[in-house]
């Protein structure tokens, strides 16, 4: 039998490393569970996991602190964030931070392993890879400037609201670009387009 | 100045009075010769004593000695008579001198203690009414006839039932008469909330504090009438806008709850849903192992009764708010919240009964809230009659087993049944410009202090609305 994979799993809800642990094993991963980002990286020192699921509100360090942290100590491990509280500014800072992805609970399975395969695939050192990139820029290419205006906006953090004063158009008219962005880049939540976003170096 | 040109008054009257008493002694003259006429004196000393006091007096009795020196020069000491006339009224004058002070001195007090109340009862804020043990008025102050439109000389000696409007008018005596056999203080010395009647008929709310004096075998009554017209219509108006307020509140709290809680109920549901999958991913391996499906199945079940004691919770949140609760009795509580709603009502025409049990037990609830509830159900009422010739509205408080059930019928247009069905949720309204949220939030209050509300429709026409509260204690039958 083949070396499974071995997935780092933290967050702080028993149920839910329990039910992710499971989903991993069935799914032909080798899961660990940690209950904080102290307890995974006290254990990890020195190697570099593979992949890392974790969660983003946790007591003591987040999850968001934790991808700043692996960066900073040089540590290329693909980390993939999960929340409860989804919104478009967290989505950013996370992809910002450097989170492969951004995933919103509840999950359908196939999001989640899917995202784990392609980090898997793409590897530590492609990480920020020009192909990657170009991937990304493919998928934005449609836009049309109004939209990436738009699009700009939503990757600094503005609201909509705010987004519509600067670029002199109604809130109505930033849903709409909105609702188009996600229809031409073919992004199915709105952290995925904030990652194609920041992949093609929005 | 005034005390030194007083002084110089007071002296210079009873030197006046002396130089009379001179003027007639000389014309008299002949008719005495030799003899004292020492009686003339006495009315000049009593003058003098009561206008000018101590001082005058004894002023006065040296001249009037004087006086008699003048006339018959030594005689006056050589004759017995004489002397013993005279040593009387020697005697006599400073005692008549003194006792005239005294008198001078308590007429004044008396004078300045009757211009310091007269000063008090004009500017006392507040109306004071006198009344005697047979109700009837005695003291009517400057405010009260401002507060009731009546002159005091229109209404001393008539009886205090005069300013309240009925059922109180005619059962004001009977509340006198109860107090005076019983002793059984229901007002004095507690103070309440209570409907008064102005001249021209119309009603406001007051504060009522009555005190009682007994002087000799008679008892008085001093009552203190606070109008609260107009810090009832800012109160209410704050009442109003508090509720808007705990209920924008309680919605903005709900609000950001329900957030969490969307958060919290995120995690079992994507528990559940990794537990499904990765059952069904088992499923479909060439060997399916039950046993590991089974366990995967039966903790995500787990997940979802959690999931539902965060909706749980979520609820109870909405169910209860904080609230101050405290021993009030029923007839008071509705008596304060009818005088409060019915402001202006007979001015419109509607007849009001109220009739409360007031030998119910006490209820432990949240005052204001419960006001509110009938608050809004009798002003619900009189508008419900805007429209109608008969306006007769029916309040009561009364035993209904282990509650006290309040009710507040009207005799307006009725309620359309297809609207009576949904009458207590939100957003259902028959008012113009209703917002279809009064109703929900009474019976929100009422069944978060364990009671019932309802409607039905008024025997004669109209509609009544009847709400419940359990008493402190539940007699034990």
């Amino acid at each position: 039998m083949a070396e499974k994979t071995v997935i780092h799993v933290i967050d702080d809800d028993a149920a839910m490393r329990d039910s992710l642990a499971f989903l991993l094993d069935v799914n032909g991963f080798q899961p660990e569970v940690f209950e904080s980002s102290a307890a995974f990286l006290a254990k990890t020192a020195g190697g570099a996991p593979a992949c890392v699921v974790s969660d983003i509100r946790m007591p003591g360090m987040n999850g968001i602190e934790l991808v700043r942290k692996l960066k900073s100590d040089g540590i290329p491990c693909p980390v993939i964030l999960i929340t409860g509280h989804g919104d478009v500014a967290l989505a950013v800072e996370a992809m910002k931070a450097g989170a492969v992805d951004f995933i919103e609970k509840p999950f359908d399975d196939a999001i989640l392993l899917g995202s784990i395969r392609s980090a898997l695939e793409a590897g530590p050192s492609n990480q920020g890879d020009s192909a990657a990139r170009a991937t990304a820029q493919a998928r934005l290419a449609e836009l049309s400037p109004r939209e990436r205006d738009v699009l700009q906006g939503l990757v600094a953090g503005k609201i909509n609201k705010v987004i519509a004063h600067e670029l002199n158009i109604s809130p109505r008219t930033v849903e709409v670009y909105r609702a188009n962005l996600m229809a031409k880049t073919g992004a199915r939540s709105v952290s995925e387009l904030m990652r194609v976003a920041l992949a093609a170096g929005l | 100045m005034i005390r030194q040109h007083q002084l110089w008054l007071r002296y210079g009257l009873a030197a006046l009075a002396a130089l009379v008493a001179f003027g007639l002694l000389s014309a008299l003259q002949n008719s005495f010769e030799d003899r004292t006429f020492t009686m003339i004196y006495v009315p000049v000393i009593v003058f003098a004593a009561f206008e000018g006091g101590a001082g005058p007096a004894l002023f006065v009795t040296i001249l009037c000695i004087g006086i008699s020196t003048f006339f018959l020069g030594w005689d006056l000491f050589a004759k017995p008579a004489n002397l013993i006339d005279i040593s009387v009224f020697a005697v006599l004058g400073p005692v008549l001198g003194y006792i005239g002070n005294r008198l001078f001195r308590e007429t004044e007090e008396a004078r300045y203690q009757h211009a310091q109340l007269q000063s008090i009862l004009d500017t006392v804020p507040e109306a004071m009414i006198v009344i005697d043990d047979h109700g009837l008025m005695r003291l009517f102050s400057s405010a009260a006839e401002r507060l009731f439109g009546w002159s005091a000389t229109e209404v001393i000696g008539k009886n205090v039932s005069l300013l309240m409007p009925s059922p109180y008018r005619q059962e004001h005596d009977s509340y006198l008469h109860r107090y005076l056999g019983t002793g059984e203080r229901r007002i004095i010395g507690i103070g309440r909330i209570v409907v008064g009647e102005r001249k021209d008929g119309s009603t406001f709310p007051m504060e009522l504090a009555v005190g009682e004096a007994q002087v000799g075998s008679e008892k008085f009554f001093t009552g203190f009438i606070r109008d609260l017209t107009e810090r009832r219509s800012q109160e209410r108006r704050m009442q109003e806008l508090q509720s808007e307020l705990v209920h924008v509140s309680r919605l903005t709290a709900m609000g950001e709850m329900a957030s969490s809680l969307a958060h919290e109920l995120n995690q079992p549901l994507s528990a559940i849903t990794s537990y499904l999958r990765g059952a069904a991913t088992l499923l479909r391996s060439e060997q399916v192992d039950r046993k590991r499906i089974g366990e995967a199945l039966d903790r995500s079940s787990e997940q979802a009764l959690r999931a539902g004691d965060i909706i749980k919770r979520l609820r109870e949140f909405v169910a209860k708010g904080e609230t101050q609760h405290a021993l009030e009795n029923p007839a008071t509580l509705l008596e304060e919240a009818a005088a409060l709603a019915l402001v202006g009502a007979r001015e419109q025409g509607v007849r009001v009964s109220l009739r409360c049990d007031r030998d119910l037990p006490d209820i432990i609830v949240d005052k204001i809230q419960i006001q509110q509830v009938a608050l809004n159900l009798i002003r619900n009422a009189v508008e419900a009659m805007e429209t109608t010739s008969r306006r007769d509205l029916t309040i009561d408080a009364r035993r209904d087993g282990e509650f006290a059930s309040f009710s507040v019928a009207d005799t307006g247009a009725g309620i359309n049944p297809e609207i009576a069905q949904h009458l207590f949720q939100p957003f259902v309204t028959s008012k113009a410009n209703g917002m279809g949220v009064g109703l929900s939030i009474c019976r929100t209050i009422i069944e978060a202090h364990g009671g019932r509300i309802t409607a039905r429709p008024n025997e004669g026409g109209g509609t009544v609305f009847e709400f419940t509260l359990p008493f402190a204690e539940p007699e034990v039958g």
